[in-house]
């Protein structure tokens, strides 16, 4: 029972929103399917919530037994908290609630989430520098190509590296936009994205059959 | 331990010395080069200056914070655009950590500066929950997935919803990612709707979306700091991008610099090293 039922409604669920794609809106299989959509995010809705409710609960077994790095749960807790409160509360009452500009939430955002993610993307150019400087070496015939190929696009998409690359003869930085960019690359990525599209069709075929079954917690 | 093993062996910490250094030097001291403009950011530009006068367009800030640096140029630089043209902005988020946030401080700040009005020429409806229904749901009524704006106004109390039921209301849309949620408005927006699409994205994010452009499903495209600032320099607006990529030039020269370095002293340890063998 626990099994079937979900598999059941996954499956008329499934077939129904893809059956419905095909009606107009004015129909009643194409009513339906616009139904599920808002369903859908009204659902999703309760996931986020349901997030909250973990973060809250495992970080505050943490807390309670003190197991390392517990004063880090902490931090966690008040952050969750601050922000998502005085959010989710009327601005009718004060200015300081809701999400709009010069609430606390608005604040935090800007002043401290915002800039902490930010810092947290930026360490990336000095890693990426170190990693480049230690592990891009050309080891065989397809780095080697792999490396030249980096070189030339990283000197076409700056200002410098392109002034230097019209030094050369050739017009160097169109044939790498067309060639590289609009060619090799463009084709790898049509090739990508198909077999992503492919491989997400046959997932939802298989959930809908009720072959997929990691989404009850089962294999 | 010879020169080409202490090349091998740079200490990391000079390498983050000269990353910090490369970056902060061209902001102390500015020399702005020529940015040449790439036909994809070209072909963008003129798309949305092809559009009449007052149409309505949808601006998504389909971004998290950390992409600021990259995507709020191309939003900002957008936004005179469409301003400029007297275009109606209807923003929005698939993206619950701080979207919404983001295009209501920018385009506020845009809007302010052009003397717009919310609710009559620009309206923020915020984000909600699994884009793929957001986006087929749209398609036959915004209002039924977003019944209130951002800050919880109903559609109904804005001017400009009035005009604006679903995509056959849309002239435009003009995408900024950091992530694949560009995939879903192309395949159900474009695909299925048939709405003229741009995207501005991260670099890391642009190799992907020219297939999009060679389909022709993507008008143009803006690919990172780069294609910001090529936007800047179309829309006559010069400004963080540009600034900007004084400092991303440095910093790839950086780069290539150390990586045929390192792979100098690669090739003579290695050489070495077959000629101790041999």
């Amino acid at each position: 029972m626990r099994t079937t039922v979900p598999i059941v409604v996954a499956f008329i669920a499934g077939l129904l929103s893809v059956v419905g794609f095909f009606f107009r809106t004015d129909t009643f299989l194409g009513s339906v399917r616009q139904e599920f959509l808002v369903w859908l995010t009204i659902v999703g809705g309760f996931t986020l919530l349901l997030g909250v409710v973990s973060i809250v609960r495992v970080n505050w077994t943490a807390v309670v037994r003190k197991k390392p790095g517990w004063q880090y749960k902490i931090l966690t807790l008040v952050a969750v908290f601050a922000m998502a409160l005085p959010s989710v509360l009327p601005s009718s009452k004060s200015p300081l609630l809701g999400r709009a500009e010069g609430s606390i939430y608005d604040w935090l955002f800007n002043y401290l989430q915002s800039p902490m993610m930010m810092t947290m993307f930026a360490t990336l150019a000095f890693y990426i520098a170190s990693a480049a400087y230690r592990a891009f070496r050309a080891r065989s015939p397809e780095a080697t190509l792999l490396l030249i190929t980096a070189i030339l696009i990283m000197l076409w998409r700056v200002p410098m590296g392109e002034a230097f690359l019209d030094l050369l003869p050739g017009h160097i930085a169109q044939l790498l936009n067309t060639y590289v960019m609009n060619g090799v690359n463009m084709a790898v990525q049509r090739g990508i994205i198909i077999g992503a599209a492919l491989g997400a069709a046959s997932m939802s075929l298989r959930i809908m059959l009720g072959i997929e079954r990691t989404y009850l917690g089962k294999s | 331990m010879d020169i080409w093993q202490r090349i091998e062996k740079l200490d990391r910490r000079w390498i983050y010395l000269a990353v910090g250094v490369t970056v902060v030097l061209p902001f102390l001291f500015p020399s702005p080069l020529p940015i040449s403009i790439t036909p994809e950011a070209r072909s963008l530009y003129d798309a949305v200056e092809a559009l009449p006068d007052g149409s309505n367009v949808m601006l998504v800030y389909d971004y998290y914070p950390a992409a600021i640096a990259e995507c709020e140029p191309i939003a900002i630089a957008a936004l005179h655009h469409l301003f400029r043209k007297n275009c109606k902005v209807i923003t929005l988020s698939n993206i619950p950590y701080g979207g919404p946030s983001m295009a209501e401080r920018v385009t506020r700040l845009m809007g302010n500066k052009y003397g717009k009005v919310y609710g009559v020429d620009y309206v923020n409806l915020g984000y909600k929950y699994g884009y793929v229904a957001v986006l087929s749901g749209m398609g036959q009524s915004i209002e039924s997935i977003f019944p209130t704006d951002n800050s919880g106004t109903p559609l109904a109390q804005l001017p400009l919803m009035d005009s604006v039921k679903n995509y056959s209301n849309i002239a435009f849309v003009f995408e900024i990612a950091d992530n694949a949620t560009a995939d879903y408005w192309v395949s159900i927006v474009n695909a299925q709707y048939g709405v003229p699409m741009g995207c501005g994205g991260t670099a890391v994010m642009a190799p992907k979306f020219y297939a999009y452009v060679a389909s022709g499903q993507f008008v143009g495209l803006l690919g990172g700091m780069r294609g910001a600032a090529e936007y800047e320099i179309l829309v006559g607006k010069e400004a963080d991008a540009v600034r900007g990529m004084q400092a991303q030039s440095l910093v790839h020269m950086l780069i290539i610099a150390m990586v045929v370095l390192g792979n100098i002293g690669f090739f003579f340890s290695r050489r070495r090293l077959k000629r101790g063998t041999a």
